[in-house]
């Protein structure tokens, strides 16, 4: 299972294997071309603007989730509802104990957005001042530093996130542990590069020149300048430890009832595929169109905020 | 080059002691005591005690993690706690078939991604471009297990045209190669989209269209060429992280390879068997990284990655 | 540059079609049969985990292939639904002394090992005493334990079994340390197959693992085992009560329980077990393509939820009673099983010798659940946890049944899922909080329940903690009685005392194991206990293409 890694190998190999740039002058990008980049790409890319909405609409519903769900999503009642086909009262029907599969559902989006959000946040910020150390400060530092990411780099990133979870137990915070450490590598390593190469740039050499000190040139002048790559790789981050879960929910060290995620669900329901398909085609389906409209999107800022991809 | 090439290799060593001693470490702070579990309940405590003797597990935990790696160095990676047999045995049982699997994947996520890729930067922002790569991505979008029982399901309970599971035929290969190279497909199709993108944009691309050649012709003749060294460099990576990727195809599938291994170590507690498993899988890994590096900077000499 | 990067393209592809083609040649020479084998007369099964031995005596999980490569000296049968008969195996006959103590078995002569080599009387000397040295590690000394002298080679100061006589070649006498009743049942069991002296001896570790040196007089010999994929046995031309019908039986190992179910729907397997999936009963039962392929057998066994009475407040019987009466065990059954079972409010299953039909019921009583709470002084309820082992969606589906049942008393209940060695490591520790799960009769007498959950130590290893010892002693003591009606009896009043007087568990209910079978298979049987490891493969079985 390589998806957990993608999104930060993707981003990674393409900065280490980028054909050479010497015809292009890149230009750096401020706060406010940032913004204007990306809202033209949103009027120009339907498929990233429908991605936006998508994902926006996931994330109203998962914390307007009480008001949303027509019903308690652990109420059961196995003796009327056990395997409701859909229906007007039941839209995604009942599962094997009689509850709804919709409000299951729109709780579950909660735990799968956490999920894709906690560990990205955690993994990023920790890979973004390794990266900015590592590649500022060099040397020992350096090489200690990227042989860690090394290692980490070196293992199956599925095999790993089992190993750790397999150490510390099955539960929502391990699984947060477990991919942020699995995840931090692949942005030290990216964020690094950026670092080394803007560490040559006249307003960097400027700062240094008057005495800024280290730690001010890091976040106020190397930091922002590395922003646009890191939008790119948390928009491709989060659809990943998404993807992550549900591998772990699979070997049975994912979520933990009774709150469920969509991992969880497509994986208990899968059992049910012959009779009552939607107890699986329902969060899968679901999965694929929140993690695609993750993808698009985060394609479409990629396309937006590299100046070498741009119309 | 051969300094280069030197020190590439000097700096992989460290790392893999390093993936052993992170491996070590993890399994061995985790609370029970795998000998009770092996030995069963009728077993003398006595006995217990003897055996973890002879096994060295009372040793302090520096020494046996280099006693591990020593005998790991030699090739003995010790016994399976449940299947009594050596790890180095079941290891190179199990990775003949997932290296089997994983090059058929590639193949699929190449023959995928590759024409994807090309036809969507070409096509850039239409409906072309968007349809291959939303197909190249929904292989990345879809939890493995749950694509594969799909296809289980269309192609051989309802269609009847391929085996359910089995890895011996080339029909049983469809199915999990399909599933798992879809899975990277997408991968591969936005690192060809994006550098072919970015090589459209150069000068000598410009000239050739200004000579007046066709756009195939130039796409195909100038780009491509061009576009394709990072993909190409990007194959050996993506062979060693299918490698790990093969986890959960092979569960479904019943291809008895290294994934299957590890997930079943993992539910048996089979420490040894556990350690061994993906300590070997991560030194492919290594090693096929280091590959990706130096034909990469021996095809463009310009370039030496750090 | 062109060519080069052409040249390196060819390169490539030509190296990793080498590679597939390398990969290919091995993944087919090793292990797999060399010849093609056809599996036209072979019962195909499946089974979701790789087992870690076929040496009956190693194992205490695995039993398909020790059942069908080796004999025992006695077989247990079914003659019914649910009843079953020792009936001779390597031993034709056997004579028990009045007090209980000397068992003589007369051998059967002339049975040839699967090698060719002879049965006889030092085969079980040796089988006997390789079960008990402490050195070979075996895990099912407890049916062969009470011999006389059995102890003192366990603790490693004997190498000799001081209670196993041979009296000549097909001969031989076994004295017990003390009456019991269940000792021909035992012998009975899959970990008492007879092993060939010489042949075991020189296979050492590789016993069980190596099919060619895993020997046996059984009715099927064993032809190859790939790990995680495939395990198959051919039948034995010269048995000595005749070769069985079918050529062979494959086991497939498929690691997930669906994958299985597409492999049985799609005609790759000849048996589908329903306890891969439970809640499908209903559509298998009703679907026209599997009409009167259907096989159903009672398990013995029972599928209880447990009380860890070191854990407040379960050190109280209220509460524990209280529990007892707020758990809708029906609505479990109906809901999860489709209703195929019985609930039960003992310890001894029917089906198992002892069984006592008249044993009062527990009422599913709400009212009466709070006002026990409340008198315990917990009436608003108390939290507490139901710990599983992970990778059981059944098992996750009945706790939170559960769950939702005890909430309607106040009860908070947090489902806590750990791997399942963390678990059987925790629970062997005493430490595991209430759980659910099921046990099957090994050989059918209520000491194979009673004494294997309720003496002194094996209620800490289980996580009872069960407090009463006179109760333990008791169950300890009910195996010297010599008296069958009497000791029937004695068991019956414990089970009374233990589960309805002290609410030591939650019974919930036993349950039939239904098999699904292909239309080309015939004759499958379901063991007496409701195994699916019997040794009925053997007899009637077969195949019509």
């Amino acid at each position: 299972m390589q998806e957990a890694i993608q999104a930060a190998e993707f981003a990674e190999e393409t900065t280490r294997f980028m054909p050479p740039r010497e015809d292009v002058e890149a230009e750096l990008l401020d706060d406010t071309s940032i913004w204007s980049s990306l809202k033209s790409m949103l009027k120009n890319n339907k498929l990233a603007a429908l991605s936006l909405a998508v994902i926006v609409i996931v994330i109203l519903m998962a914390v307007f989730a009480p008001i949303v769900a027509p019903y308690d999503p652990n109420f059961q009642d196995a003796d009327n509802l056990r395997f409701a086909a859909p229906s007007m009262a039941h839209w995604l029907g009942c599962d094997e104990l009689g509850r709804d599969v919709f409000s299951r559902l729109i709780y579950g989006a909660r735990v799968s957005l956490v999920i894709g959000l906690v560990p990205t946040l955690i993994a990023m910020t920790i890979g973004t001042v390794m990266g900015l150390m590592s590649g500022y400060m060099g040397k020992k530092v350096d090489f200690i530093i990227m042989r860690f990411a090394d290692i980490v780099l070196a293992f199956p990133s599925l095999l790993l996130a089992m190993v750790v979870m397999y150490t510390l137990g099955a539960s929502l915070v391990n699984i947060f542990i477990a991919l942020s450490i699995v995840k931090w590598a692949g942005t030290a390593r990216i964020v690094r590069a950026q670092t080394l190469s803007l560490k040559e740039k006249e307003f960097v050499e400027a700062a240094k020149a008057v005495g800024v000190k280290k730690w001010i040139i890091m976040m106020r002048h190397i930091l922002p300048n590395c922003i646009p790559n890191l939008i790119v790789l948390f928009s491709l981050n989060i659809p990943d430890s998404i993807m992550s879960e549900s591998s772990l929910s699979f070997l049975g060290i994912g979520a933990v009832p009774p709150s469920t995620s969509w991992g969880l669900m497509v994986y208990r329901g899968k059992q049910y595929l012959f009779n009552y398909p939607w107890l699986t085609l329902a969060p899968g389906v679901a999965i694929l169109i929140l993690v695609l409209a993750f993808n698009f999107l985060g394609d479409g800022v990629r396309d937006a905020l590299d100046p070498y991809l741009k119309d | 080059m051969a300094r280069y090439i030197l020190k590439r290799v000097l700096i992989s060593i460290p790392v893999l002691i390093g993936v052993v001693f992170v491996i070590f470490f993890m399994l061995n702070v985790v609370p029970g005591d795998p000998v009770t579990l092996m030995m069963g309940e009728h077993i003398k405590p006595d006995l217990i005690e003897a055996f973890r003797e002879r096994m060295g597990l009372d040793d302090p935990f520096i020494v046996q993690f280099f006693n591990y790696l020593k005998n790991a160095v030699q090739g003995d990676f010790g016994m399976s706690y449940k299947l009594n047999r050596e790890v180095s045995g079941l290891i190179f049982q199990a990775f003949p078939h997932t290296l089997k699997l994983t090059l058929w994947a590639a193949l699929v996520a190449w023959i995928i991604g590759i024409p994807a890729g090309i036809l969507s930067a070409v096509k850039q922002n239409t409906l072309v471009d968007r349809g291959f790569m939303t197909f190249s991505l929904m292989g990345v979008s879809m939890p493995v297990f749950w694509a594969g029982l799909l296809l289980q399901y269309v192609f051989a309970y309802k269609l009847g045209w391929l085996p359910v599971t089995g890895y011996k035929t080339w029909q049983a290969m469809i199915m999990p190669s399909l599933v798992l190279g879809w899975s990277s497909a997408g991968t591969i199709a936005r690192l060809t989209r994006s550098n072919l993108l970015e090589i459209m944009k150069n000068d000598f691309i410009r000239t050739a269209r200004a000579k007046g050649l066709k756009e195939g012709t130039v796409v195909v003749g100038h780009a491509l060429k061009n576009a394709m060294l990072p993909v190409v460099t990007m194959m050996a990576i993506q062979v060693s992280s299918l490698l790990g990727g093969a986890v959960m195809t092979e569960s479904i599938f019943g291809i008895p390879g290294l994934g299957r291994v590890a997930v079943s170590a993992i539910g048996d507690r089979d420490m040894p068997l556990l350690q061994g498993t993906i300590i070997f899988t991560t030194m492919l890994i290594i090693a096929g990284n280091l590959i990706a590096d130096l034909l990469y900077s021996v095809l463009d000499p310009r370039i030496r990655v750090e | 540059m062109n060519r080069k990067y052409l040249a390196l393209l060819l390169v490539l592809v030509l190296g990793v079609s080498t590679l597939a083609g390398c990969g290919a040649k091995a993944a087919g020479a090793e292990g797999a049969p060399a010849e093609k084998i056809s599996y036209d007369n072979i019962m195909r099964l499946g089974e979701v985990t790789e087992v870690d031995t076929c040496d009956g005596q190693m194992t205490t999980e695995y039993y398909d292939i020790p059942f069908m490569i080796f004999d025992r000296l006695v077989e247990a049968t079914s003659v019914g639904e649910g009843i079953s008969e020792i009936i001779p195996g390597l031993a034709k006959s056997w004579d028990i002394s009045d007090d209980g103590l000397v068992y003589t078995f007369h051998l059967q002569q002339g049975v040839k090992f699967h090698n060719g080599k002879d049965f006889t009387a030092e085969d079980v000397k040796y089988t006997f005493e390789r079960m008990l040295l402490p050195e070979t590690g075996a895990k099912n000394q407890d049916f062969i334990s009470p011999i006389k002298g059995s102890q003192a080679m366990m603790d490693g100061a004997a190498k000799e079994l001081e209670g196993l006589e041979i009296v000549d070649d097909f001969t031989v006498k076994m004295t017990l340390e003390q009456p019991f009743g269940a000792f021909l049942a035992s012998l009975a069991t899959p970990g008492c197959g007879i092993y060939d002296k010489e042949t075991t001896m020189e296979a050492g570790k590789d016993f069980g693992l190596i099919p060619e040196k895993t020997i046996g007089t059984g009715p099927y010999y064993f032809k190859s085992w790939v790990l995680n994929d495939e395990k198959l046995i051919l039948k034995n031309d010269s048995y000595w009560r005749g070769a069985p019908a079918l050529d062979g039986i494959s086991w497939k190992t498929v690691a997930d329980a669906d994958t299985m179910r597409m492999m049985f729907e799609s005609g790759e397997l000849d048996v589908f077990d329903c306890d891969y999936a439970p809640t499908q009963i209903g559509y298998f039962m009703s679907n026209d393509k599997y009409k009167g392929n259907t096989v159903i057998g009672n398990r013995v066994g029972i599928y209880y939820y447990t009380f860890n009475q070191s854990i407040e407040p379960f050190d109280d019987v209220r509460v524990r009673k209280a529990l007892q009466m707020a758990i809708d065990r029906q609505s479990i059954l109906d809901n999860l099983f489709d209703g195929r079972g019985q609930v039960l409010s003992g310890i001894m299953p029917p089906g198992l010798v002892g069984y006592n039909p008249n044993l009062p019921e527990i009422k599913y009583d709400l009212d009466a659940a709070k006002a026990l709470l409340a008198e315990a002084g917990y009436p608003d309820g108390f939290e507490m946890t139901i710990t599983q082992s992970t990778n059981s969606p059944d098992t996750l589906s009945r706790n939170e049944m559960v769950q939702a049942q005890l909430a309607k008393i106040g009860v908070k209940v947090t489902i806590e899922q750990v791997d399942e060695a963390t678990w059987y490591a925790v629970r062997a520790d005493g430490e595991l909080p209430m759980y659910t799960t099921s046990w099957s009769a090994d050989f059918n007498d209520p000491d194979n329940f009673l004494y294997t959950f309720f003496a002194p130590g094996n209620t800490q290893k289980r996580s009872f903690n069960f407090k009463n010892e006179a109760l333990s002693n008791r169950v300890v003591a009910a195996r010297a009685i010599t008296d069958n009606d009497a000791r029937m009896a004695e068991y019956q009043a414990l089970e009374k005392a233990i589960i309805q007087d002290e609410a030591a568990w939650i019974p919930l209910f036993c349950k039939q194991h239904i098999f699904i079978t292909s239309n080309r298979l015939k004759g499958f049987r379901v063991s007496w206990n409701g195994w699916t490891s019997t040794w009925h493969y053997y007899d009637g079985l077969h195949i019509e293409n």
